[in-house]
């Protein structure tokens, strides 16, 4: 069995007396990405500052890498790559003099800076400071700064935060190139479909603990339920009927549906991660 | 603790250093000081007045200009040079001395001599220059003088405000550049999370304060060594100078380490900088006023600092003479080390949470 790049027993973190991390427990292997959803203040940030050496654990045990987070910070910190929500880059240096920088610190003597640029689409912008990029090339710059080391293991906080569409969909590429050669990702993220897209598994975490971590399917399976939507035209309007189809109550309803000539449309409808959330937890994933 | 790290760290402090308005201001504002002070008070830089001489006997009177303090002497070969060399200012007043000159002098003749007065020279300097050249010639006549001149001081005897200035010019280009550049360095990469950013590359925050204080070091030593050439104060002893000037550079960098690891953001630092001028500044304001009792200025921290470069580039003393107040600024030295320690954790631990 592959050993985990990500361990974590009975994780806890405290800020005086309240818990924010309240004894979690979850592995990440190589190659994986495991989404951490939750509303803000769930703890998902208080746990990464822990794996990546920033805070010390009040409890329970982690290793990245086989590294002890708490004590072996500084051999780990060399094989990861974080991405911070908070675009935190040295604005009056050029995208280039970040990224090189930066690989310094990891000792790196030559950094393929421009390679990397080139992967998060700012190759062209390389020379120009970063205090004149726009809120998605910061985004990308911060993807980019998370790459420069070549890490085992990525931490990525709501790494498409910001970004349009179509860079957003190249940055999950990205991520998922990644995860291909081997890198175990653990990814926070606010948009369900992202996580739903990208992760091999997901973990609910609310208050400090991880209520649910499977992979999107089993989630959906365990606890949605599937229905299907149908709009009928109704004399001179439309009306909407939602039939569910896991219990088979709605088989002969569906029969007569399907040829009638007030049918106007039909679609499935799957339970998304969010429904399953606010199912466990009773509260939504923007809150 | 990696060595290559903190050089990294500072390289890139200095690389930004020039884009960032506090490194500008801690470069220019000891040159701008100075230049405002001795354009008010005037300076150890006044210069001497300028004396050029012909000399075709070797005149007794070159010889003692040549030992005379006070006086800038040029010898020059022929009468033409020195009267071009008058004419454009390069000299307050030059003077022509035949051969002969003594020998006609002794005999009680009245041989003639050239005398030419720069127009462009200050009449303090044409003075000075005329009653020394009188002074001289009365000398090697061996006539005894028609007056005794009794000299009479008035007023309190001490150094000129120009001279009392330059710990104030000191204390400001360590305080800038020393303290004030470290200190708002730190902040500004808590503020922006960049101190967050490099915590979780190998990097730790040992070596990032290492290079923070090596740039407050760096900068403020070079500062001072420009404040104390522009003012002429460089004392008896380079050497001697600069260990004093390092360790006054050194003890206001940790001061810088220590108010930077405190601070949470621009408004707490800029409430401890102006809270703790007075402190800080506490102890020049008594070289400016010696009739002030000073011991008071002992009660301040860095008048353990400031005192040593005081007495070795001003009053010209060595290290020998200052050893005291230097143990006693290793030891204060010493102490900001072990706060900032101590605090570098809470730093981190408040960096980390605001994140």
């Amino acid at each position: 069995m592959t050993e985990a790049a990500i361990s974590v027993q009975g994780l806890r973190y405290s800020y005086g007396d309240l818990e924010a991390v309240k004894g979690i427990s979850f592995d990440v292997a190589p190659g994986e990405i495991l989404g951490f959803l939750g509303p803000n203040g769930a703890g998902k940030s208080t746990t990464i500052k822990m794996l990546t050496g920033q805070l010390p654990p009040s409890g329970g045990s982690a290793t990245v890498l086989g590294y002890d987070v708490g004590t072996g910070s500084s051999q780990m910190q060399a094989r990861i790559g974080v991405c911070f929500e908070e675009k935190n880059l040295y604005v009056t240096m050029s995208a280039k003099e970040n990224l090189e920088f930066f690989a310094s610190l990891y000792g790196i003597k030559n950094p393929d800076a421009d390679g990397v640029l080139r992967r998060v689409g700012l190759a062209d912008r390389a020379t120009d400071r970063v205090k004149t990029f726009s809120k998605g090339m910061r985004q990308r710059m911060m993807i980019s700064r998370a790459f420069i080391n070549t890490p085992d293991v990525l931490f990525l906080d709501e790494p498409t935060d910001g970004l349009d569409p179509t860079t957003a969909a190249a940055i999950r590429t990205t991520i998922q190139e990644e995860a291909d050669r081997g890198v175990a990702v653990l990814l926070t993220t606010h948009d369900m479909f992202e996580a739903d897209q990208l992760s091999d598994r997901v973990a609910f975490i609310n208050g400090g603990e991880i209520v649910a971590l499977d992979t999107p399917e089993n989630l959906k399976l365990a606890y949605g339920s599937r229905s299907v939507k149908v709009r009928l035209r109704d004399g001179d309007g439309v009306r909407e009927e939602n039939l569910p189809l896991d219990d088979g109550s709605a088989s002969a309803r569906l029969a007569e549906l399907a040829t009638s000539p007030a049918l106007l449309t039909m679609h499935t409808e799957e339970a998304t991660l969010e429904h399953i959330f606010i199912q466990l937890t009773g509260r939504g994933l923007a809150g | 603790m990696s060595l290559s790290r903190i050089w990294v760290i500072l390289r890139k402090d200095l690389a930004l250093g020039p884009r960032s308005p506090i490194f500008l201001y801690a470069v220019a504002l000891p040159v701008v000081l100075t230049a405002i002070f001795q354009l008010a008070f005037g300076s150890l830089f006044d210069p001497e007045p300028r004396m050029a001489v012909v000399d075709d006997g070797a005149s007794q009177i070159t010889s003692s200009l040549r030992e005379l303090e006070g006086v800038e002497l040029t010898v020059l070969d022929s009468a033409e040079a020195l009267r071009q060399g008058v004419e454009a200012n390069d000299h307050d007043v030059g003077l022509v001395l035949p051969a002969g000159f003594d020998d006609a002098v002794r005999a009680g003749q009245e041989p003639p001599l050239e005398m030419y007065v720069s127009g462009g020279s200050l009449a303090a300097d044409r003075m000075i220059l005329s009653v020394t050249t009188i002074d001289l010639i009365r000398a090697v006549e061996g006539g005894a003088p028609p007056v005794d001149v009794e000299l009479v001081q008035t007023g309190d005897a001490g150094l000129p405000i120009s001279v009392r200035l330059v710990p104030v010019l000191v204390m400001y280009a360590l305080f800038v550049a020393g303290t004030f550049v470290p200190a708002s360095s730190i902040v500004d990469e808590k503020i922006r999370g960049t101190l967050t950013a490099i915590l979780v590359t190998p990097a730790r925050v040992s070596e990032v304060l290492a290079a923070k204080a090596s740039l407050g070091v760096l900068l403020a030593f070079l500062m001072s060594v420009v404040t104390l050439l522009l003012n002429g104060a460089v004392g008896s002893s380079w050497a001697h100078l600069l260990v004093v000037v390092l360790l006054g550079a050194t003890f206001t960098a940790l001061l810088g380490l220590l108010i930077g690891t405190v601070a949470k953001d621009g408004a707490t630092l800029f409430t401890i900088v102006k809270s703790s001028g007075i402190l800080i500044f506490g102890p020049v304001i008594f070289y400016l006023f010696p009739e002030w009792p000073q011991w008071i200025a002992r009660l301040f921290p860095t008048y353990w600092v400031i005192d040593p470069i005081w007495r070795v580039a001003v009053l010209g003393e060595g290290l020998a003479d200052v050893w005291v107040p230097m143990v006693v600024a290793v030891g204060l030295g010493g102490l900001l080390v072990l706060l900032v320690r101590r605090l570098s954790g809470r730093m981190l631990a408040r960096a980390t949470a605001a994140s």
